[in-house]
């Protein structure tokens, strides 16, 4: 018996960060519908932590992609309400692969979600950065500014989908972030293109891969 | 003074905060950098920033150091390797 994927994705919306994370995220919605997984998407005002848990808890997910601002114990989702904070829910990402595309949260959240057996979690150990446009903040998925950045961290959701490990997603992401970076950095046309490449690096050093002991 | 892992001065604070606003006075000024929840600030925004020595501009000073150290380290790629 085939057994269908299933995927969470957080994306609240209510400034320019996270409008950009929120629309280069349903790019990957889009990826996931077209491969026949199950996805459910907590968008804008759904991005909510009740929301958030009552459908892990229903929906048994083996993935969870969220997408927001965060801190070293914290994700938040829309209008900055927290959604899984260390200590208070963490432990129901117990056995998910989870992506958090936000600051900081692979600092503490992350080695304490992973104390939970069988799983994964992937994030970032400090500042996601990224560049865009100001002429484009109306249509991110059309900035090309932004588009290595976005490119390469979803490229983690990319290999999931795919029925890759969490290890080889983040090494595929990672992958993509220096494919990005040394285009960017013997680029000598853009102006903008040695802070990019700069800001490229950064994204690809401290994104981290965890997992609980007992996860092969 | 920022310090080297072997605890050798090699930039001074002054001299950190110049090569980085050298760095960000080039971007196109339609450029927009978001800093997380920090916000999204424009070049001429950071380049403030950088001057005034707050967070934002503390970070940018950070990741230009560690940048370049990097280099020396051979370090570029992996920080937190899989």
């Amino acid at each position: 018996m085939i057994v269908c994927m299933k995927i969470i994705l957080t994306r609240p919306q209510y400034e320019i960060t996270t409008k950009y994370l929120s629309c280069w995220a349903g790019e990957i919605l889009i990826l996931a519908k077209k491969r026949g997984v199950e996805v459910l998407d907590l968008a804008k005002n759904k991005a909510r932590k009740d929301e958030l848990v009552g459908r892990i808890k229903k929906l048994q997910p083996d993935i969870v992609f969220l997408n927001g601002h965060g801190d070293d114990d914290c994700i938040a989702g829309h209008d900055d309400e927290i959604l899984i904070k260390l200590g208070d829910n963490h432990k129901i990402l117990g056995g998910i692969i989870t992506y958090g595309l936000s600051c900081n949260a692979g600092k503490k959240l992350g080695p304490a979600v992973i104390k939970e057996s069988q799983t994964s979690f992937i994030g970032y150990v400090d500042k996601f950065i990224f560049v865009c446009d100001n002429d484009y903040i109306a249509k991110p998925l059309q900035d090309p500014k932004a588009k290595p950045f976005m490119e390469s961290s979803n490229q983690v959701m990319v290999s999931l989908i795919k029925g890759n490990s969490a290890k080889k997603a983040s090494l595929r992401s990672k992958e993509k972030f220096k494919e990005n970076y040394l285009k960017f950095l013997s680029n000598q046309n853009d102006p903008d293109s040695l802070q990019v490449a700069q800001f490229l690096w950064w994204n690809m050093r401290h994104q981290v891969c965890l997992e609980s002991k007992d996860k092969k | 003074m920022k310090k080297d892992k072997e605890n050798k001065r090699i930039l001074s604070d002054e001299e950190i905060r110049k090569l980085v606003t050298a760095r960000l006075s080039v971007l196109s000024p339609d450029t927009m950098i978001s800093f997380g929840s920090d916000g999204t600030f424009s070049r001429d925004e950071l380049v403030k920033k950088v001057e005034k020595g707050d967070d934002v501009g503390e970070k940018l000073a950070e990741i230009q150091l560690e940048w370049l150290r990097s280099f020396k380290d051979d370090s570029l790629y992996e920080n937190y390797p899989n």
